[in-house]
């Protein structure tokens, strides 16, 4: 359990710079064995939420919020052979960013919240070329893809992405979410049967849920 | 209007904050006043040091007059950083009566080119590393399915060839009156079926060491005692080959704590592995001697030889070398990475000494006194 104590110790380190007090917090917690959804959402998640909140209100610099981005990436690391050896049900996702994004952690954590459910999250970064998809989604032939926005202005790039791989696979289902939604978007599920908007971790979790059922 | 002139506010700006290196040097060429970006980049101990300690200058060039001679001319020079890396700034010279003015500052278009690279590259070093970690934990999984399959098959295959096994030697024994033809299919059956059980043996010992645990049962032995044993089951499978098998000890009396059954697993593997490489009617030469710390047994023929290259490979599992076997008998390579385990697991060494034509001499040594 995450109490305020170890999260505002953990958020002022993160802001700090201090990575490695960063570490012995996750791993005390870990030792603890904390449950990693937990960790996940309520630690990782909510931290690098209120990082973006703090630089948009510019109490921190681009230099501090890249800080805490790969501090928390790190950390996630740390995490991984919990997450990969849980058993697997043999359902494939790929999570992918929009090419020419620079925030990816979001795509990560949400490939991360597969791999925890028992699948298997295949996550591709930014910068992937829509060939290179469209050549993974043949190799892994996944139930589900996902599409990460983290800038509005990107959206078409997104739509473009969306378009080309729905050309090829129609019936794939698609999931899109990300941070740039806040400003608009969503009603790109309501124009492409198969796409699903979805805006928390917890009710991607649900879904993911309902997918086993 | 200001109160202050424009110049003193953008001095003042400069000395306080700005991101532009400023430093002020006399005549002497010692710094005599710096800014607080200065300090911070170069350092808090920069005042009164030469002006040419703060640069890198490999080739000892820097000469302040050159330098000053056209103010407008920028010069790209790198300094050390109180981080402890050379940082690349532009430096402008401004020479006066007394004193020298230099000012330096960031390339802001490399700094931001860096800036994305680094990121760039730490994405992509997290996202393999999380690759990396997930294709590690299904090889994982997938080894240990391997070797459960391995040792289950192993194991249930061994039972009912050992029932075949008890059925033939019984065949042979209980039947003198076999004409020479039905004798000579059942001895066929009898000894395909000993390859066989030391092939699922091999499978059962990898399974064991591949699943992390190879347990050692170590009591007190008398080694020469065991490796007379190990000849004397070999005898029959010499004789026929008519290779003639000699031993030489010059000890006696070596009570070791070992694992009797494995290093005889060990000796017999290298002593059979010999008769099959031997030629008919040559000789093996089985020597056991004592040096200050060890027990060292070899096992020599006089066969083809393995070449160089071929050594290093020998004791890895299905490491064979391409020398044929004169009797064209097949095994499986696993023996001598087997036989590597044992004698490791014993603080030993094993190893291997052979010219082409000259045959093949095969080592191991056992530390006298481990526990």
């Amino acid at each position: 359990m995450i109490t305020k104590e170890i999260y505002d110790q953990y958020l002022e380190n993160l802001v700090s710079g201090n990575r490695n007090k960063c570490r012995e917090i996750v791993e005390t917690l870990m030792k603890a064995n904390i449950d990693i959804k937990d960790l996940y959402i309520n630690l990782f998640q909510t931290s690098m939420y209120q990082v973006g909140d703090m630089w948009e209100s510019n109490q921190i610099s681009v230099a501090t919020e890249h800080l805490a981005t790969s501090i928390t990436e790190s950390l996630m690391t740390l995490i991984y052979p919990n997450i990969f050896s849980k058993e697997h049900t043999g359902k494939r996702a790929i999570i992918t960013c929009i090419a020419n994004e620079f925030h990816q952690i979001g795509a990560r954590m949400v490939a991360d919240i597969f791999e925890i459910n028992g699948w298997d999250g295949y996550f591709l970064g930014t910068n992937t070329p829509i060939q290179d998809l469209i050549n993974f989604i043949e190799i892994k032939n996944p139930d589900l893809v996902c599409f990460s926005l983290s800038v509005y202005f990107n959206i078409n790039e997104l739509i473009k992405t969306l378009e080309a791989v729905r050309s090829q696979y129609p019936k794939l289902r698609i999931i899109v979410g990300g941070q740039a939604f806040r400003w608009g978007g969503k009603e790109i599920a309501e124009t492409y049967t198969n796409v699903v908007y979805i805006d928390t971790l917890d009710k991607l979790e649900n879904l993911l849920k309902e997918e086993m059922n | 209007m200001f109160l202050t002139s424009p110049n003193e506010i953008v001095y003042q700006y400069v000395k306080e904050g700005a991101p532009v290196l400023f430093l002020l040097v006399n005549n002497e060429e010692e710094i005599i006043d710096a800014n607080y970006y200065a300090f911070k980049i170069i350092g808090q101990d920069i005042l009164d040091k030469k002006f040419s300690e703060i640069f890198i200058d490999f080739k000892e060039k820097l000469d302040l007059e050159k330098l000053s001679a056209d103010s407008s001319k920028s010069f790209m020079l790198n300094v050390n950083t109180t981080t402890g890396l050379p940082q690349t700034f532009f430096f402008n010279f401004y020479k006066g009566v007394e004193e020298t003015l230099i000012l330096g500052k960031l390339d802001i278009t490399e700094q931001e080119k860096l800036r994305k690279e680094i990121l760039t590259l730490n994405s992509e070093l997290n996202n393999l590393t999380r690759e990396l970690q997930k294709s590690n934990i299904e090889l994982k999984r997938l080894n240990e399915l391997k070797n459960h399959f391995l040792g289950m098959a192993a194991h249930d295959l061994r039972n009912p060839l050992g029932l075949i096994m008890n059925y033939v030697e019984f065949l042979l024994l209980a039947n003198p009156e076999l004409n020479e033809k039905s004798k000579y299919f059942i001895e066929n059956i009898l000894s395909a079926s000993e390859l066989m059980k030391g092939l699922i043996d091999d499978f059962l010992d990898v399974s064991i060491i591949e699943s992390g645990q190879f347990p050692i049962d170590k009591t007190r032995t008398d080694l020469i005692n065991l490796l007379i044993e190990g000849i004397n089951r070999l005898e029959f499978k010499s004789k026929k080959k008519e290779v003639l098998i000699e031993f030489n000890y010059d000890v006696n009396n070596v009570i070791l704590n070992i694992d009797g059954p494995k290093i005889s697993q060990v000796f017999t593997n290298l002593l059979s592995n010999a008769i099959e490489y031997s030629f008919p009617k040559s000789k093996i030469h089985v020597n056991c001697h004592k040096d200050q710390n060890n027990i060292i047994i070899s096992v020599k023929d006089e066969g083809q030889g393995i070449s160089e290259s071929e050594q290093s490979n020998l004791f890895k599992f299905f490491g064979k070398a391409s020398t044929k076997k004169t009797g064209g008998e097949k095994s499986t390579g696993l023996g001598l990475a087997i036989a590597k385990k044992i004698i490791e697991s014993h603080k030993g060494k094993i190893w291997v000494e052979s010219k082409m034509g000259e045959g093949a001499k095969f080592i191991f040594s056992i530390p006298i006194g481990e526990d």
